[in-house]
């Protein structure tokens, strides 16, 4: 016995010998006052050594390769920007300038921009860009640039000319970054490689203001250096970034993250359940968020929503539609998912600071007036005191009390204003003047079969809108529909499939700092509409046509991106969508961003709009310029 | 032992048979679910931003070329094993063109290195005590040690996870809970990096120890309560052969024998990875990619780890089997 005790002894000495090797846990041996550590939501990266981000090639995106080495012509802020405005011309001098027909696009380049090797970035980039994806077919932009360009070419070396195959007032769109955007190759770089389509790109050359200092070889984490020449890259206009190094990580599961971030070793969590959130804001006295209270988040660009398979029978009547909506009690819905923290919308665009302003404001006065004719009677659906009404609610939270707004104006920033109210007498109404009939509790198609729904949801891979999906079907079930949250982890392929009768995802994405809804409203046109059956293209999932929206779609072609007459255009689409209810619109995208003060300050905030905190997107390299040191 | 050559050549027909019907069915498997690589691909690139209606149809067409995906199934078929036999397993589709092997190659030292030492401590661990327990049946330290084990075991090694992060990462933060090694650290063999690889794999290893203890603990503790009451076992204790001395020789030596066999399988299922554990403690093993790999409906990286896991459980087998009449007198080969 007396060997077996003195080797169990000499193991468990060992063992707490190696513990005991370590002191406090340090997260990264540069130095970290120097070091800004971000999470990026791609999680470990399967191929880390593939730089080449015109190929989707299992290398990360978002491991700050996008957001510090990237550039291209234009960018629009999610937020408000910090030029003056949303719209940055970054490697372009100036706007697009398009001929009158818009089957031209004349761009003008910056001069003095240099790749992190040396080299003059000129005209020759941007050609070399697209002929080299025209001609590399599966390289990312290849296929957009194939439909759309017919010849492009530079004029000087700070002028290049597009020539379209078809007129198009958003060509540009494709060179301007919302979440991302069709990056510049280096040509002095790719044009010496066999393929670029199989070219990892290792050691990448940068165009932003850092450049690759070390990865992970696992995955994990990349960091990038501030580049010594920082002032000749096109974000020296806004001035200098403050972290000398910046690390992209990987820090694991929510639960991870937040330990993280409370032993200030993560200074940007990406995204965080509610409930994450909660528990930073009760145990961290230097964690900041988008709001300084509820609902803390930041409500991005995207707007979730139900989107109903229009192809499919039972789906394809607007008053059935309309009445699953009044089915819903969206204060529940919001408790369910987001705590409470949502951001509502009852109108077809997610309720961002512009979108505030140009469209859910001006269109309340609408709103309040709207009716819908359930075959009885007309009624007017819209509760605008939804957002007070929750904001009430939470108010009666002895913990969040003193954190809700009071003012109207800010309640309507933080929770949006109105919603549908629920109205079961009005949405047996509709379903009845559809030919539905309820039997024995149980509602009957026309057909005289059940009621079958089943809704998509997306599983523990988004558990928000999975609470939300799950909490829509038991009130559809309540009714007497036979309805069900289906959780997949292939909702997106099945959207494109047309696998699906319902799911919570979304067909509406806008740039968020600028009020032109074709980022996404282009592909609602029924020229896109693919057959049942087919794959349908991103966005129009619901694959809803309507002969008055491509009316709309046409004539915002028409108009130049800048044009007033486009936001005007923009309210006839949101009043035609609530009047024809393809998708069920409910909340933007609220993001679970925080940020650690004990390193750096000077994130954006609600106070301080100048870009979306959430550090995937590309827009996110504004924050290099705003960050300071903390301390000294 | 006349017919053993014999016997080994049918156990290896066995072997490659099993290889090769387990890699077909999960050929067929993979290639039947639902979820399409190049949709999957779209889908990424659509949702990355800008993404024209007109342009779709044009990039499907693109990476169905791109990734070899043309043909019939059968097609497919007879191109993968025709490819397997000289030893490629092709391109990984999600992470195009980057070989399966390469990606593989990357992670499988961290599964293996962590799953082995896991299975070979827990194996020693659990069979010493285990053996003690059996056979010193009144000592109360046993008891109480073996409880330990024996309590952990039904609990599901995630949640023991999760008390151990919340254990020595939160309350008592003095071990890693993230990753293989330190963020941003050099990682030219050193001393130094040894010891932080040593330290960032203790919590993994730890959980999976915790909870697979018990079962050897169980096996073992049955076994040698079965052998001691063998006339041989009497009979050396009447003779006055040291306890010691009859434990390790005539106790835990016979007991072995079935234990080296589940061991055998247990090393062969190290290929499968821990896919849980490397997900809580963000290790970077095969576990981890298998995820990922079945997410991005990637079924080259699929089929790979597949092969691969379906051939080490195979072989454990194949050299449990030919080198048991080897290891176990009582086996005769006829």
């Amino acid at each position: 016995m007396q060997k077996w005790k003195k080797l169990a002894f000499g193991v468990a000495l060992a063992t707490f010998g190696l513990v005991g090797a370590a002191t406090a846990q340090e997260y990264t041996t540069l130095p970290r006052k120097e070091t800004l550590i971000v999470e990026n939501p791609e999680g470990t990266i399967k191929n880390p050594g593939w730089f080449n981000i015109w190929v989707n090639g299992g290398g990360g995106v978002s491991t700050g390769l996008q957001q510090l080495t990237m550039d291209t012509l234009w960018y629009i802020d999610p937020e408000q920007g910090l030029g003056g405005s949303a719209w940055d011309n970054s490697l372009a001098a100036d706007k697009p300038q398009y001929n009158d027909d818009f089957t031209q696009m004349t761009v003008k380049l910056r001069k003095g921009l240099y790749w992190s090797d040396g080299v003059e970035f000129t005209a020759d980039d941007v050609v070399y860009t697209v002929k080299t994806q025209i001609d590399h077919p599966g390289m990312n932009w290849s296929a957009a640039f194939s439909v759309q360009v017919a010849s492009v070419e530079a004029t000087d070396p700070y002028t290049v000319v597009f020539k379209l195959k078809k007129p198009n007032s958003r060509f540009h769109a494709i060179f301007t970054v919302r979440w991302n955007g069709a990056w510049i190759m280096p040509k002095h770089v790719f044009e010496k490689v066999a393929d670029p389509v199989r070219y990892d790109f290792a050691n990448p050359v940068s165009l932003g203001a850092y450049k690759l200092k070390t990865f992970d070889p696992q995955g994990k984490w990349y960091t990038w250096e501030k580049r010594d020449d920082w002032q000749r890259t096109s974000l020296a206009r806004l001035g200098e970034p403050g972290p000398k190094y910046v690390t992209y990580v990987d820090p694991g599961p929510p639960d991870k993250r937040t330990i993280a971030q409370l032993e200030h070793n993560l200074d940007i969590i990406h995204d965080n359940t509610p409930e994450g959130m909660f528990t930073l804001k009760d145990k961290s006295k230097t964690v900041e968020s988008w709001f300084p209270g509820f609902p803390f988040a930041h409500p991005d660009p995207t707007l979730p929503a139900v989107i109903f398979n229009t192809q499919d029978p039972l789906f394809s009547n607007a008053d059935v539609r309309w009445a699953l909506a009044l089915l819903i009690d969206i204060k529940a819905v919001d408790m369910a998912s987001y705590r409470g923290t949502a951001t509502l919308s009852a109108l077809g665009v997610p309720p961002t600071a512009i979108a505030m302003k140009d469209y859910q404001a001006p269109l309340q006065d609408w709103l309040k007036d709207f009716e819908v004719d359930t075959g009885k009677r007309k009624i007017k659906p819209y509760d605008p005191t939804i957002g007070q009404q929750v904001a009430d609610m939470l108010r009666k939270q002895p913990k969040y009390k003193d954190q809700i707004p009071t003012d109207p104006a800010a309640i309507s920033t933080a929770f949006g204003y109105g919603w549908w109210k629920p109205d079961p007498q009005a949405a047996t109404e509709l379903l009845e003047k559809a030919g539905f009939k309820k039997v024995g509790g149980k509602w009957m198609t026309p057909d005289g079969q059940p009621f079958k729904i089943r809704l998509t949801v997306e599983g523990d891979t988004r558990s928000v809108f999975t609470r939300a999906g799950t909490l829509i079907a038991q009130q559809w079930a309540a009714f007497g529909i036979d309805s069900k949250a289906a959780p997949s982890s292939a909702v997106w392929q099945g959207l494109a499939t047309g696998d699906f009768q319902c799911a919570i995802a979304w067909s509406v994405e806008t740039w968020g700092g600028d009020p032109d809804l074709s980022f996404f409203l282009e592909s609602w046109h029924s020229d896109f509409v693919a057959k049942k059956g087919e794959n349908q293209s991103a966005r129009n999932w619901q694959r809803w046509s309507n002969p008055e929206l491509d009316k709309i779609i046409e004539s915002i072609r028409r108009v130049s991106a800048d044009d007033p007459k486009g936001i005007e255009l923009g309210k006839d689409y949101l009043k035609l969508v609530a009047r024809e209810m393809p998708t069920i619109p409910l909340m933007s995208y609220n993001v679970f961003t925080s940020m650690d003060t004990t390193y750096w300050k000077g994130y954006p905030t609600i106070a301080d709009p100048y870009t979306d905190p959430v550090p995937n997107w590309a827009n996110s390299r504004l924050m290099m310029v705003k960050l300071k040191p903390a301390q000294p | 032992m006349a017919s053993y050559p014999i016997f080994v050549l049918k156990r290896f027909g066995q072997f490659l048979l099993v290889v090769f019907l387990g890699i077909s069915a999960t050929f067929f498997i993979t290639h039947m679910t639902p979820i399409d690589p190049v949709e999957q691909s779209i889908g990424a690139i659509q949702q990355m931003g800008q993404s024209d209606p007109r342009a779709v149809d044009l990039m499907r067409q693109s990476l169905r070329e791109l990734y070899g995906m043309e043909g019939s199934l059968w097609q497919q078929y007879v191109h993968f094993w025709t490819r397997l036999a000289t030893g490629d397993l092709g391109p990984s589709l999600s992470a195009f063109p980057t070989p399966v092997s390469t990606i593989i190659l990357r992670s499988l030292p961290w599964t293996i290195g962590l799953m082995t030492v896991a299975t070979l401590f827990t194996f020693i661990l659990g069979n010493t005590i285990g053996a003690l327990a059996g056979y010193y049946r009144k000592s109360m330290v046993l008891k109480a040690v073996s409880l330990v084990f024996i309590a952990m075991q039904p609990i599901p090694y995630y949640i023991l996870a999760f008390v151990l992060i919340i254990l020595f990462g939160y309350l008592w933060p003095i071990l890693p809970i993230n990753g293989g090694y330190e963020m941003n650290t050099n990682l030219q063999l050193s001393f130094s990096l040894v010891l932080d690889i040593l330290r960032h794999s203790i919590l993994p290893a730890l959980s999976l120890i915790l909870v697979g203890t018990g079962g050897w603990l169980i096996g073992m503790r049955a076994l040698v309560s079965n052998i001691i009451t063998e006339d041989y076992v009497t009979f050396a204790e009447l003779g006055g052969v040291p306890k010691n001395r009859i434990l390790r020789s005539y106790i835990a030596r016979n007991a072995m024998v079935p234990q080296f066999t589940g061991l055998a399988m247990s090393l062969g299922a190290v290929f499968n990875g821990t896919i849980i554990t490397e997900i809580v403690f963000g290790y970077p093993g095969i576990g981890n990619l298998l995820i990922s790999a079945v997410h991005a409906g990637d079924y080259s990286l699929v089929l790979g780890l597949s092969a691969l896991s379906i051939t080490g459980v195979a072989a454990a087998v194949f050299i449990i089997d030919i080198l048991g009449p080897l290891i176990d007198p009582r086996i005769r080969v006829e």
